[in-house]
């Protein structure tokens, strides 16, 4: 590998300013969670670190803490541990869920929340360091290259998808992301936290170079409440999502109050659905309806030349997983 | 399964076929407690690059060593504390075969700077066995024909060790599912989750081995020897 | 015709027995190339080719030997090396005379370079990382080239010719020519069927991907080289390495210990062998190369992709009248191995063709992966057979039985037949008369289906050699050149040994994978070690017991030692291992997915002689073959030639989760010709079970997957 000095900052303070002083020396730094998913581009140089700032050493960004009836989750939980976790499982399960569907055992034993959230794209040109406009090019090579796993929607001028699990997950929860910068901390809606491609293809975060994932703030789970992740994979195991849906919906008995969608592996951001939200509320959930819910959900779907597959394998996921959840004892 | 008695003991067979292990013939020994020190001239780090001293406990003993920050915790035992057991099928955590438990959980070693198991436990397969008993896992390993070619043996055994550790009587698709970051390309997967069933006294309702008969009457047929 | 005699076990061999190394594998205690480490050993890397199709103007390494800890460079301007075994034509590599005469020459290093990953430079540095920083100082400067990927385009006149001689890769004779096979007039035979099917399928570049990634280490002492390798035939590679560096095969020793799977691509020398020991001698130490995951698939070898357009006549009630195949095998730019298809063989018709083109293309090089023509060709011809036998409106197992090969080539008896009793057992056991119903049957959008395949696999008998010594304390010590890469070699010669000479297992001792010290072996490869090398042991058994007989046991420091070197024939009729497999799938028709619900394997492979190794064989193969239909292949982007998903994840390898409980039931036999009547088992799982599920997947959802693999898009698509 490259060579680089590992530094293990004592605070999230301190690990910000170890980044600024990086930068100021002219060097790179990035910064590190489990760290598995970097050291992989580091290992391709694709990401080409001078200093590796390792959150690991920073004790209490682990926890999950109740907090106004709510919780929150410091970004260093592994994901075994957030997936494993009784407080999340019960009143938030769509993200111990998305927790779990992520790659092998060993990885969520190291990987953490705020690595997954902020994880690089798997798309196959960016991982094989083709210049593009995430490797510091101009062009997106999928647009005329093989795009059998790439956007449907929101795509332009990159048509990467979301990589992560756990950010439709928090998505769909309305997480507020707790940002810890050179000017103290900030708190950004998750509608806000992922950008799309059209405002900079270079990112997929609002996240500055000197600015980390502290963790997420979630509201109280309504009485009523049930959540779910359902990802459709490219084996059994051990792939990101070729589509996935993150689903939460507030029941008074059998009709949904409130429901909230948001799918993964088909847009460069986690991808809300409010049509479809506002298709359910106040609804019964019923087998046409949810049959209804999977057409509006494809409304307006871009195919790219290999990718129209993913339009009807989205249609059927979300009338599944909502006609299942719903009817669900 | 009958125990059929292991007619050959390992040491026995390594005395017996008097075959030279070219292992590490100037690294530490291997057996009992390693040394801290690493394998003179090639393998020292290099001045300019960046080091840590770093502590950590292998296999029971403890380890202090200087590391280079970029050195991956699969290279540390590998090369530098003569633990050639964990293997690295592809240095991207993409197969499991460098799985070690890292305070008792499983992790790609490949994937993990030797730095940040500083004041941490690592157990790797070498430390599974007790002397020259075996682990039930490795035992049952080697009744249900677990290793063919052997590569991913460590890893598979290091995942079924974190997983008995804390499930100690899993289904055979609670197996699976916590193996499932261990890739075996000979594709001894039946072989595998019927060992570990057994190594945990589960009755198993994964199959085992296979049924024979012989051949019916067909022209061209030889006779028996 | 008299019921043949049971097969029953021996008093070692028939038995489930452990493998005698299994304690060494569960330790960590066993030593593969990648665990030698050597007093002031260096670390190499290779810097490859970033282009499918480029002419090399300058190559600059100064900078690169400038760095602190960089011993040496080499490129293909002060390494001139020609790898024999890396190009030979008519991809005859068990043909040793060919690889001088073969015109198309590969180099350690080319000028041009011809596929991304082809080898350009190579570094010996004091620590592996010294060793890659050296290789991202080395400049290139390439001139690119027109490229071409794929095997069908690869023989279009507009295409860019990868050799003078154009893009058909030349046979034994350097000629660009398709190999042919007739018999009788296919053309007649098609003319005058009552129904003629036309179809074309194609199968993909799937990597052999065998858990230990290539590597090597070389150290000299004086001119004698030490190569700790991992390969399938140490004393092929030994012979490749002498012919290759110029120096007599006794100034060469190989020693494999322990392997971790090649599958075929193992096999003779590797590029990384020779860079290895010229760099090597360059700095006069030993020197290690570390090849990783990417440079694996993309610098060895894996199966080559093809291409089958089948034309079929069949008579109104079912039977075959004319079998007609035209393939395109794409092989890379270098010709290591045959580029066959498989598969008419397994049907007995009158007239048959085939012609198939071995294609030059700027890919990854393509070669040997367990039972290297047949998975391809077998799925092809059993997918047609299959469509023919729906449209015929008969049930596929009616079909097989009627036009299954009952001779070898329609002419010559076989050693002893058994393949409609595994069919017979097969489908019974599997219960098809109750699974299998008309394709597209279910209703909802979870759709089971049923499918069937069977095989016929050569399993030849030849050279190989075994040495037997017996000591006074009563111990015999066996030597071959095996190297047991996964099969358990070492515990089934033993087991072998101890069978014929009358005495326990755990009288035997064994030295293996060492060519100092082991006789000649043919090489782990084509299932023949077993059959081959076995048959040496026996023989060698009975040597020594004629010489206890005549001399007495031995007494003091003496021994007793027995070699030999037979090679046995089959009296002229023809060996085969038979086999099918019955496979239910489901298919989630909205998502795609595929899952393999049962699966029953049925082989005669003759008398298995460790049950234990042998069924593991089988579900290996078998389950490699799953992973073959449903995930597997090498994707390149079009437009630069780039490898996409060269590694475990990209190329989508089965997982625990992927696998199914694969049931196996063997029909034992002894045709009275090889090592106690065994006959091939190693890649016997593979080669049908491709077609099996590809075959499950029609009867599932009532579409033909053509392409493989059978993937999520590829459902949906056919499905839309």
């Amino acid at each position: 590998m490259k060579t680089f000095a590992n530094k293990n900052p004592r605070t999230l303070e301190q690990a910000v300013s170890l980044v600024q002083q990086a930068n100021k020396d002219g060097k790179t730094a990035s910064i590190v969670g489990g760290g598995s998913d970097l050291l992989g581009l580091v290992k391709e140089f694709i990401v080409k670190p001078d200093v590796l700032v390792n959150l690991k050493a920073i004790r209490g960004l682990d926890q999950v803490t109740p907090a106004a009836g709510g919780v929150n989750i410091g970004g260093l939980i592994t994901l075994d541990a957030l997936g494993s976790h009784p407080l999340i499982r019960n009143q938030y399960t769509v993200l111990a869920e998305a927790a779990e569907a992520v790659a092998t055992p060993q990885i969520r034993n190291v990987g953490t929340l705020a690595g997954n959230v902020c994880q690089r794209p798997w798309c196959w040109y960016f991982r094989n360091g083709f210049p593009c406009l995430k490797n510091g090019g101009t062009t997106c090579f999928s647009i005329v290259g093989d795009n059998r796993f790439h956007a449907i929607f929101g795509g332009g001028p990159s048509y990467i998808v979301h990589p992560s699990d756990t950010a439709p997950a928090l998505v769909v929860l309305d997480a507020k992301f707790r940002v810890m910068g050179p000017a103290g901390e900030r708190v950004v809606p998750a509608a806000e936290f992922f950008i799309l491609p059209q405002q900079d293809a270079a990112r997929e975060n609002i996240l500055a170079a000197d600015e980390v994932l502290a963790g997420v703030q979630l509201a109280p789970a309504r009485p009523g409440r049930r959540s779910t992740y359902n990802k459709v994979l490219d084996r059994e195991a051990w792939t990101h999502a070729i589509v996935s849906a993150a689903v939460v919906l507030d029941m008074d008995k059998d009709v949904c109050q409130r429901a909230s969608l948001v799918l993964g592996g088909v847009a460069p951001i986690p991808w809300r659905l409010p049509n479809v939200e506002r298709l359910l509320a106040g609804q019964r959930i019923t087998p046409e309806l949810a049959a209804k819910a999977g057409e509006v959900a494809i409304e307006g779907a871009q195919k790219l030349s290999k990718n129209a597959y993913k339009v009807p394998m989205t249609k059927a996921l979300v009338q599944r997983t909502l006609l299942a959840l719903a009817t669900r004892a | 399964m009958s125990k059929r008695k292991r007619d050959i003991s390992r040491r026995q067979f390594l005395e017996g076929t008097g075959v030279v292990l070219a292992v590490a013939t100037a690294g530490p020994a291997l057996k009992g407690q390693l040394s801290t020190a690493s394998p003179p001239e090639a393998d020292s780090a290099v001045s300019g690059v960046p080091t840590t001293t770093v502590r950590l406990v292998v296999n029971g003993t403890e380890h202090r060593v200087d590391v280079e920050d970029r050195w991956t915790l699969a290279e540390l035992l590998r090369d530098h504390l003569g633990l050639t057991g964990t293997k690295i099928g592809c240095d991207r955590g993409e197969c499991g075969a460098c799985t070690v438990l890292l305070d008792g959980k499983p992790v790609y070693s490949c994937s993990n700077l030797a730095v940040w198991a500083d004041g941490r436990k690592v157990q790797t397969v070498e430390g599974l066995a007790q002397g020259e008993h075996l682990d039930p896992l490795q035992q049952a390993f080697v009744e249900h024909d677990g290793p063919q070619c052997g590569f991913c043996t460590s890893g598979q055994l290091m995942s079924a060790k974190g997983l008995l550790s804390r499930n100690p009587h899993p289904t055979a698709h609670e197996v699976r599912a916590a193996m499932t970051g261990n890739i075996c390309r000979c594709s001894n997967y039946n072989r595998y989750v019927e060992a570990v069933m057994a190594a945990t006294g589960s009755a198993s309702t994964a199959k085992r081995g296979s049924s024979r008969s012989t051949a019916s009457a067909e022209p061209g047929a030889g006779g028996a020897r | 015709m008299s019921q043949p005699p049971p097969v029953t076990p021996g008093k070692t061999i028939g038995h489930s027995t452990p493998r005698i190394d299994a304690v060494e594998r569960v330790t960590g205690k066993a030593t593969y190339s990648g665990d030698v480490h050597l007093t002031g050993m260096l670390y190499a890397r290779v810097l490859r080719s970033p282009h499918a199709h480029a002419r090399i103007r300058q190559i600059d390494v100064s900078k690169a030997l400038a760095l602190p800890g960089v011993k040496a460079a080499l490129t293909h301007e002060n390494c001139t090396v020609v790898w024999g075994a890396g190009s030979v034509a008519g991809g005859r590599q068990y043909v040793d005379e060919v690889k001088k005469t073969t015109r198309q020459k590969r180099y350690v290093f080319n000028n041009p370079v011809r596929f991304v990953g082809e080898p350009v430079a190579a570094v010996a540095a004091t620590n592996r990382h010294i060793a890659e920083e050296a290789l991202r100082l080395i400049t290139v400067d390439y001139e690119t080239l027109p490229f071409v990927l794929d095997q069908e385009e690869a023989l279009r006149p507009e295409s860019v010719k990868i050799w003078p001689e154009g893009n058909i890769s030349l046979n034994v004779k350097n000629e660009a020519e398709p190999e042919v096979f007739r018999r009788g007039n296919v053309e007649e035979g098609l003319r005058t069927a009552d129904h003629v099917f036309e179809d074309r399928y194609t199968t993909t570049y799937v990597h052999n991907a065998q858990m230990e990634p290539r590597v090597c280490v070389a150290s000299w002492e004086g001119d004698k080289l030490t190569l700790y390798t991992p390969t399938q035939g140490t004393s092929n590679c030994r012979h490749d390495m002498a012919r290759d560096l110029g120096i007599p095969d006794e100034k060469v020793r190989v020693i494999t210990q322990y392997m971790g799977g090649g599958f075929g691509n193992k096999n003779q020398n590797q590029d990384a062998d020779l860079i290895t020991a010229v760099l090597a001698k360059e700095v006069g130490a030993p020197v290690k190369l570390e090849l990783s995951r990417k440079e694996d698939f993309i610098g060895v070898h894996g199966r080559w992709p093809t291409t089958q357009y089948y034309k079929v006549g069949v008579s109104r009630d079912g039977v075959l009248q004319a079998l007609q195949l035209r393939g395109y095998s794409g092989m890379g730019p270098y010709r290591k191995n045959s580029g066959a298809i498989g598969g008419i063989e397994l049907y007995q018709c009158p007239n048959v063709e085939s012609t198939v083109y071995p294609v030059s293309t700027n890919r990854a090089v393509s070669g040997n992966y367990r039972a290297p023509e047949f998975p391809q060709g077998f799925f092809g011809i059993e997918s047609m057979m299959d469509d023919i036998a729906y449209k015929m409106k008969m049930d596929p197992v009616e079909f097989v039985v009627k036009n299954m090969t009952r001779k070898s080539n329609d002419e010559t008896p076989y050693s002893n037949y058994t393949l409609e009793d595994c069919i017979r057992r097969g489908a019974e056991a599997f219960e098809w008369k109750k699974r299998w119903h008309p394709p597209g049957a279910d209703p909802g959008a979870i759709k089971r289906g049923s499918g069937m395949s069977f095989m016929a696999l050569r399993s030849p008998l030849g050279q190989s050699s075994a040495v037997l010594r017996l000591d006074s304390n009563g111990r015999y010590t066996v030597f071959v050149g095996v190297t047991d890469i996964g099969a358990g070699a070492k515990t089934t010669m033993s087991m072998i040994a101890a069978e014929e000479l009358g005495v326990p297992l755990s009288n035997i001792d064994i030295v293996w994978g060492d060519t100092d010290r082991c006789p000649f072996s043919v090489g782990e490869s084509g299932s023949r070690t077993t059959d081959m090398t076995g048959y040496a042991v026996i023989e060698a058994a009975r040597d020594l017991k004629r010489q206890i007989t005549e001399k007495g046991l031995p007494k003091g420091e003496n021994a007793l030692i027995a070699s030999a070197s037979p090679n046995p024939t089959s009296d002229g009729k023809v060996r085969k291992a038979f086999g099918a497999h019955f496979v239910e799938v489901e298919v989630d028709a909205e998502l795609g997915r595929v899952r393999v619900l049962k699966y029953v394997a049925v082989h005669d492979s003759g008398r298995i002689l460790n049950p234990l190794t042998a069924t593991s064989q089988i579900k290996g193969g078998a389950t490699q073959g799953i992973g073959m239909a449903l995930h597997e292949d090498l994707v390149y982007d079009r437009r630069s030639g780039q490898p996409l998903t060269a590694g475990y994840y990209g190329a989508r390898i089965m997982t625990h989760l992927d696998a199914p409980e694969i049931e196996v039931i063997f029909i034992e036999s002894d045709d009275g010709y090889g090592p106690f009547g065994a006959k091939c088992i190693g890649e016997a799982g593979i080669v049908h079970a491709v077609a099996a599920v590809g075959n499950a997947v029609f009867n599932a959802i009532g579409h033909r997957m053509k392409d493989l693999p059978i993937t999520r898009d590829k459902i949906l698509g056919a499905l839309a």
